[in-house]
């Protein structure tokens, strides 16, 4: 199998790394990097479990991503969006709202949620649900998800 | 102004903020020296067949292999995944016929993607290389996907121990003439005005949990067998292990790792003892197993489909004189919970309206799909969908309003509950179906849409629900709790209760510190360690905030009787004199002569001895309360969904525009959390009529086992929800509190049938109502919009 070297950015980190180029970066974060913030949900890219961020605002997933592409990247994870020990917004707003349940979906959940307010500081309803699509949740029917989106946006619009 | 400081409250989930950092260690997180890797290799290629050569030697020199395990390589145990053996006596499991017809691996394949071999390697990589070296040969036997195929005379049996492949049925023994119910229904029926019946089909659903499953075995140096596992019964997984591997339960520890999803798929063992068999064989390695997402669908266990016959008779007036019913279950390949849901789907059935008579038979035959287990609802949802359209279809016909016929014939306080001879002791139906209605509009919109036009037809449609909190007397109830108080007078709280992302830790934490008279955080939940903590059967049928809740709270208040106990003693007073607030206690009306909790607890485990006198202060010994606890009933809740739905004409598709479901919750010890597990049933439970089934080809093999082609409701099919908590305190359970676990998931598939049917006048007779069923019956039946 061949490699290749690349250095990645993962939440302000540079790691550098020899990967097999048919390794993905979901395998990268959690095997090579010990990173196990970002979940396995299906591997295929149907379930959004493993969602992360490129230069802190477009989604992407990891688990159809191939590593030896990504030299250079910037990715940001759950784990990243911390800053000072005090929660993103959307990190609060999913807390506070009770948008949370098992939590397996939780990190790519987030990491989708920061990338739709991202692009699109005042979503409509429709437009965080149609956006969310790719993100599958089987314990809260979405509701309380999609309040907490609405609810991040407005905080995060109040304080810019 | 509410009497309670913290029950009651929307306090966020005490694992939600480490759930939103990423740090929760789910098993497929968990990392530890020197660990190996299991892959469970799965007859992907047949349904059924025998196994006539498997030949692993290849696989072994693959570089990394470790070992491999055949059938043979392991032990030849049977057991059963359920745990039904736990939860009924011996003499009643022989009754139903239980069984344990599963071994770790298998020579006979009952299902695509039986368990066939084992290999373990150093790396994840090398365990799939060496599973792709296996050589296996198949003999293949006929298929049987249907209980009328199993049980043909000339079928190929799945086990000597059951006859004809009929797995279970109602035990007369138990249940004259295996009917469950009362009174002669078929005699009965004679005296209806109006008999309705048919035969539906209810599918084969999905848990989908988001978390796949993973699990972590090692066999230590000490002896020990360590598994971590996101079982939702871990005090009921551990003797089961035990007793596979012949170990004392002393030499086995079950970790409980946090549960991402359960719905079900997790009660009892999954690949635990695969996980554990592999491990055992390389002592002081942790062994980890982790199935694919696309093995989830064929090797782990789903709801119980098959057909569910009913016939109701009703006089004029709408008076329910009779109800007869027939589930035949498709069990799948291996016995597992096939004398539990059968029967629970009668006994919801028994428990929702007063009919005079009420005859109901369950039985499941085995089938060549993954064997079928327990989800959400366990048989309630099969039995919703039949009875309350048949009801629909009854009250159409005698022109009687739906919601009124309900509000007139179900049954209420007094009335035998789902398990007869238990009576109801709280419901607020009445008030359920009176504020649901007013919520969706019931009557302005059954009468606006009843001379509707247009290729775009809508309807309003409503299903009412029983269900139980915890499921005693058929099953075992038993929660053992210990709180022990530290020195500083705050407390832990020790039991092996499960939250699967339900709150149920949260909300059992918000009882233990109103009890104990604590703020949140001078309480902390102890909970997956089976060393730590004594006996809970698990998170199933509903049981844990209501039988943990009340286990909680009495050994809660074994605790603070000792507190009273010794204030009275240091203030001189008597218990009944005396109250507590803000950690104190004082003599009422008296504040000024108090003891802090803190000086009690403090005084109790450093309990001096004065040298110079001989005397101590203070009570001595540290505090702990212990409860072993048994519920005196299961308080079932009850509720009323409302759903409206437009259905296009064109495209088949059914949009639903509007949810209602007004809960008897009895009380919420958190509102939040009642609302999320509503919210979260209703997905599930909408997808169950409308979208979600598990296909297969002829020779059994799945056809979808994919989150795109096995299609659940997602952001943009749900409407928005409207969840009315409707409190009338139980008299029973926690601060009044009832289940709301499972039930979110059940009558949204009665109401949205019957919103159908109010829309197009068209029952259907076959779940999920897919858009192509609907384009079907309308074209059969000629109709155009």
């Amino acid at each position: 199998m061949k490699t290749r070297s690349i250095t990645i950015y993962v939440n302000g980190e540079a790691y550098s790394l020899n990967v097999a180029v048919n390794r993905t970066l979901l395998q990268v974060l959690r095997e090579d990097l010990g990173m196990p913030d970002t979940k396995y949900g299906c591997g295929t890219g149907e379930c959004g479990a493993c969602t992360v961020l490129i230069d802190g605002k477009k989604s992407i997933l990891a688990c159809l991503s191939l590593a030896a592409t990504m030299d250079g990247a910037k990715i940001t994870t759950v784990a990243g969006l911390e800053q000072e020990g005090k929660l993103h917004p959307v990190q609060e707003a999913f807390v506070n709202e009770g948008a949370i349940q098992c939590g397996y979906c939780t990190p790519g959940m987030v990491m989708k949620s920061v990338s739709i307010l991202a692009k699109n500081p005042h979503p409509t309803e429709e437009e965080i649900r149609r956006e969310l699509e790719g993100n599958i949740c089987r314990c809260t029917g979405y509701v309380k998800i999609v309040q907490a989106i609405q609810k991040a946006g407005d905080a995060m619009a109040s304080t810019c | 102004m509410s009497e309670f400081s913290i029950v009651g409250q929307r306090i966020p989930k005490i694992d939600a903020k480490e759930k939103v950092l990423g740090q929760t260690m789910y098993a497929a997180d968990l990392n530890f020296p020197g660990m190996y890797y299991g892959k469970i290799v799965r007859c992907l290629k047949y349904a059924h067949a025998k196994v006539t050569k498997l030949d692993l030697s290849e696989a072994a020199k693959v570089p990394g292999v470790v070992k491999v395990f055949g059938p043979k390589d392991v032990t030849q145990k049977t057991y059963n995944a359920g745990v039904m053996d736990l939860m009924v006596s011996e003499p009643a499991g022989q009754m139903a016929g239980d069984i344990e017809d599963q071994t770790i691996f298998t020579d006979h394949v009952k299902h695509q993607g039986d368990a066939i071999c084992g290999i373990l390697a150093k790396t994840e990589e090398a365990a799939e290389r060496g599973a792709e070296k296996v050589i296996v040969e198949y003999e293949p036997l006929p298929v049987y996907l249907t209980a009328k195929e199993s049980m043909k005379s000339d079928a190929v049996q799945f086990t000597p121990l059951k006859p004809g492949n009929k797995a279970f049925e109602l035990p007369a023994e138990m249940f004259p003439n295996n009917i469950y119910g009362w009174g002669d229904a078929e005699a009965e029926m004679k005296n209806a005005d109006l008999v309705v019946e048919d035969t539906f089909y209810v599918p084969k659903q999905k848990q989908c949990q988001m978390e796949p499953h993973a699990y972590v075995a090692l066999y230590d140096r000490q002896g020990r067998l360590n598994c971590w596992t996101s079982t939702q019964m871990p005090k009921c997984v551990h003797p089961k292990l035990a007793k596979l591997f012949d170990l004392p339960m002393s030499r086995v520890k079950i970790n409980q790792s946090p549960v991402g999803g359960g719905f079900g798929c997790k009660l009892g063992m999954i690949n635990e003892p695969q996980a554990c068999a592999m491990a055992m064989a390389v002592p002081g390695h942790h062994v980890k197993t982790q199935q694919l997402r696309e093995e989830d669908w064929i090797a782990s266990e789903s709801r119980h489909p098959g057909l569910y016959w009913m016939k109701i008779g009703l006089k004029k007036d709408g008076t329910p004189v009779a109800i007869q019913a027939r589930f035949e279950a498709y069990t799948g390949g291996y016995y597992t919970q096939a004398s539990g849901v059968p029967f629970t789907t009668g006994a919801w059935l028994s428990g929702m309206y007063k009919f005079g008579a009420c005859n109901y038979k369950g039985e499941a035959y085995f089938t060549n799909q993954v064997p079928c287990g327990a989800y959400r609802g366990y048989g309630n949802p099969q039995t919703n969908f039949p009875l309350e359209q048949l009801i629909d279809r009854a009250c159409n016909q005698l022109s009687i309003d739906p919601v009124e016929w309900r509000m007139k014939w179900h049954k209420n306080v007094g009335d035998d509950g789902w398990c007869i001879g238990f009576k109801y002791p709280s419901c607020a139906l009445d008030e359920c179906l009176t504020r649901g209605a007013e919520a969706i509009g019931w009557k302005e919109k059954r009468a606006k849409y009843a001379g509707q036009k247009g290729k775009k037809r809508r309807g309003v449609g409503v299903s009412l629900m029983n269900h139980c909190s915890g499921a005693m007397p058929m099953l075992l109830e038993h929660t053992t709790v210990t709180v022990k108080v530290n020195e500083d007078a705050t407390a832990e709280v020790i039991c092996n209760c499960s939250d699967l992302g339900t709150g149920a830790h949260t909300a059992l934490k918000q009882i233990a510190a109103e009890t104990l008279g604590f703020p949140m955080d001078d309480v902390h939940m102890l909970v997956g360690n089976s060393d730590a903590a004594g006996f809970d059967i698990g998170a199933h049928a509903s049981r844990t905030l209501y039988v943990g809740g009340l286990a909680v709270k009495a050994a809660c208040e074994k605790v603070t009787k000792q507190f009273f106990e010794r204030a009275a003693t240091a203030l001189e007073s008597n218990v009944e004199d005396l109250e507590m607030k803000d950690k104190k206690i004082f003599v009422k009306g008296s504040p000024a002569k108090a003891i802090d909790v803190k000086t009690i607890t403090s005084l109790g485990v450093y309990n001096f001895v004065n040298p110079a006198t001989g005397k101590t202060v203070g009570t001595p010994g540290q505090i702990q309360g212990y409860e072993s606890f048994f519920p005196p009933h299961n308080s079932p809740p009850f509720s009323a969904v409302f759903v409206e739905v437009e259905v296009d004409t064109e495209t088949g598709e059914v949009k639903i525009l509007e949810f209602v479901n007004a809960y008897d919750i009895g009380r919420a010890i958190n509102p939040s959390n009642v609302e999320g597990q509503l919210e979260g049933g209703a997905q599930h439970g909408l997808g169950n009529v409308l979208t979600e089934e598990t296909y297969y080809d002829k020779n059994g093999l799945c056809l979808n086992s994919s989150f795109t082609d096995y299609k659940m409701l997602g952001p943009s099919d749900l409407p928005p929800m409207k969840i009315i908590l409707v409190e009338q305190p139980d008299p029973i359970g926690p601060y009044g509190a009832k289940s709301c676990g499972e039930e979110g998931i059940i009558n949204p598939i009665g109401a949205t049938a019957n919103a159908i049917y109010n829309a197009l006048g068209i029952q259907f007779l076959e779940a999920p109502i897919t858009p192509e069923k609907i384009l079907k019956a309308l074209k059969e039946k000629g109709l155009s919009y």
